[in-house]
């Protein structure tokens, strides 16, 4: 009985999306409603604009890159109606012993001081490569050993950040060579924060890879019986969402110049924010790369509107907490009077 | 033979770990950077005490600080430590130590109730406050007592965060030229520190320092200053827990100030009280180790260390 109100709901899905209800476009406007709040806001206790700057326009994208890059991974983990809470910690991971990769030879406390001074894309590869194994390990284990996701990814979120302490015994990794922080100077980050969102967009919605993941969230029998290997599917998104965990935690150690192991804390959560509120379903076989770029931007604009106007530290976590849940309850009102209406 | 051998090696282990005495540590947050140093000392200083040491993670939970030292104290340990997560919630733990007999030492923060009354239970630690007090001391001088100053909190929940910024704010107000503008958390890392201060940049409000309640947003700070090319003449910032890389940056003449705590003293200090009241001998209630002000001048004595 119980799994065929299940079946039905996950049936419902996909008729859904056949309506072509642009969820970007209706959490566009809540994002545009929320930099017009600050901008009215702005004006009003500070005298001055919000929105009419460049550069912090610029910065609210780029303090929510490296989240940002996480969430698109989570995102595609979520559409196959999985859940990666170890995003975070695979991110402090990667960081350090990215970190320990990168750093310059006249720095007499190097992880490795035969290893230093190597070119900027070592590091990088090795950052990726840790994530990626990390992604293998949560893939494998829910795939194959039939673990639920948030059980599995919980294990590694605890485990991961773990290693990340017990690799250089708690202490920081820095002193990184000038051609690996680049990899995080200026608006480095941002542009690969894009790259890899339209990357992944056009993978989602152009190509068999894209389908076999809606699919296998919409419903899992169905995409079994349809001949699509969901065990070996499941295993490269989680993968994937390790590989992007890795990238950001490659470009977080770039950026701050140091990996460390207490790096990252709670981004697991952000991510999925940003995912969510970018219109990805929970329940799976919803939600689109380009929802949750806006997702993440509109946790951008919080960040940089709070500090614009001062916003007590104490009231802001308050405060965003409650945007995040307006924002999805706004956006379901919508989509449900828009389907009311067609 | 060989699985006589094993046995008998098997056995002394045994009866060594059995003989050397025990301290069960419940650290606040293994992530931290200075907590992390001041773990270490502990650890050198119990092995050449030869005593073995157990070091637990409370992750900033209270709760979870409590029954660490329930489970110690069952345990049989000689001696427990805690570096506690709330300075306002040790009665418990306090408690909990004093009826089983455990000789109790807080490090690193200084309990707020009148657990020290006990004659088993001394705080080895220093005035989270001083440090702001010296930082901010240290700017205003730089500064010639007038300027716009910022203040970088850490992690509201951490009594290190509301300590420090207590001293930074009484020390500025003191001053008639010096008006602390802003007040925005960074939660003691480097990457939200960097968000933070560009945030702050684009705002365009003139700022003359920045006292960062710790060296990590301090260093991020400054990256966000160097990437929009802010010299570090044009806004001075000041850290606090003088570590590794904070030194490094003063040499470079980036950071202005910072102010040293003393993870060896603390954590060394606490092993030691806490061996002398194992052993049954009085000890002082109160060690305060004392901080110490960091700048270009005495740099030197502290990167030898």
């Amino acid at each position: 009985m119980a799994t065929t109100t299940e079946n039905t709901q996950h049936l419902e899905v996909p008729k859904k999306r056949k309506k072509k209800v642009p969820t970007e476009v209706s959490i566009f406007l809540v994002l545009i409603g929320i930099a017009l709040l600050f901008e009215i806001l702005g004006w009003a206790i500070r005298g001055d604009s919000f929105l009419m700057n460049p550069r912090r326009l610029l910065i609210m994208i780029l303090q929510v890159s490296i989240i940002g890059i996480i969430a698109i991974g989570v995102t595609q983990v979520i559409i196959t109606g999985g859940i990666d809470l170890s995003s975070g910690s695979v991110l402090a991971l990667t960081a350090i012993v990215t970190a320990s990769f990168a750093q310059q030879s006249d720095y007499l406390r190097a992880v490795y001081p035969a290893l230093t001074d190597l070119p900027w894309f070592i590091p990088l590869i090795v950052g990726l490569l840790v994530g990626a194994l990390a992604g293998l390990v949560n893939g494998a284990l829910i795939a194959f050993a039939v673990i639920p996701p948030f059980i599995a990814t919980l294990g590694m979120m605890v485990s991961a950040r773990g290693m990340a302490r017990a690799y250089t015994d708690g202490q920081p990794v820095s002193m990184l060579s000038d051609q690996f922080t680049w990899i995080g100077s200026g608006a480095n980050p941002v542009i690969i924060f894009l790259a890899v969102a339209v990357f992944f967009h056009i993978a989602l919605k152009y190509t068999r890879y894209g389908k076999y993941t809606y699919a296998i969230g919409a419903n899992p029998q169905a995409a079994r019986v349809s001949g699509i290997n969901v065990r070996r599917h499941l295993v490269m998104v989680y993968t994937i969402a390790g590989l992007l965990a890795g990238l950001a935690g490659v470009v977080a150690s770039a950026r701050a110049g140091t990996g460390q192991a207490g790096m990252g804390l709670m981004y697991e959560l952000d991510a999925i924010a940003a995912a969510v509120i970018g219109g990805t379903s929970l329940a799976g076989g919803v939600g689109r790369i380009a929802g949750t770029v806006i997702g993440a931007m509109i946790l951008g604009v919080m960040l940089s509107g709070f500090t614009f106007l001062g916003v007590d530290a104490y009231y802001q976590d308050i405060v965003k907490g409650a945007i995040i849940v307006a924002a999805v309850v706004i956006d379901q009102y919508r989509q449900r009077k828009r389907n009311k209406t067609t | 033979m060989k699985r006589l051998l094993l046995g008998a090696a098997l056995f002394t282990a045994c009866t060594t770990t059995a003989m050397a005495q025990s301290i069960g540590v419940s650290v606040a947050y293994f992530d931290d950077n200075f907590l992390t140093s001041m773990r270490n000392a502990m650890q050198a200083e119990a092995e050449a005490q030869g005593w073995n040491v157990q070091f637990l993670d409370a992750q900033g939970d209270i709760g979870r600080q409590l029954s660490h030292t329930e489970s110690l104290a069952a345990q049989g340990v000689d001696a427990i430590i805690i570096n506690p997560v709330d300075t306002a919630a040790t009665g418990m733990m306090t408690r909990v130590a004093v009826e089983r007999g455990v000789p109790l030492v807080y490090v690193n923060r200084e309990p707020e109730g009148n657990d020290l009354d006990h004659d088993t239970v001394a705080f080895v630690g220093s005035e989270q406050k001083v440090a702001g007090e010296l930082q901010m001391e240290a700017l205003a001088e730089m500064l010639g007592g007038e300027g716009r100053i910022s203040i970088m909190l850490g992690e509201l929940s951490s009594s290190a965060t509301h300590q420090r910024t207590e001293g930074v704010e009484e020390v500025a107000a003191k001053y008639p030229g010096i008006e602390i503008i802003e007040k925005q958390p960074a939660d003691y890392q480097r990457t939200e520190a960097i968000d933070l201060m560009n945030n702050w940049i684009v705002g365009g409000q003139q700022i003359d320092a920045i006292a960062a309640n710790n060296d990590e947003m301090a260093l991020g700070a400054l990256i966000a200053m160097r990437q929009s090319g802010i010299g570090a003449d044009e806004i001075l910032v000041g850290g606090i827990d003088a570590t590794r890389d904070a030194l490094d940056s003063l040499q470079r003449g980036e950071l202005s100030v910072t102010v040293f705590q003393d993870p060896v003293g603390q954590g060394g200090g606490a092993v030691k009280v806490a061996i002398d009241l194992a052993n049954g001998e009085a000890v002082e209630s109160i060690n305060l180790v004392p901080f110490q002000l960091v700048t270009r001048d005495n740099l030197d004595d502290f990167l030898t260390n």
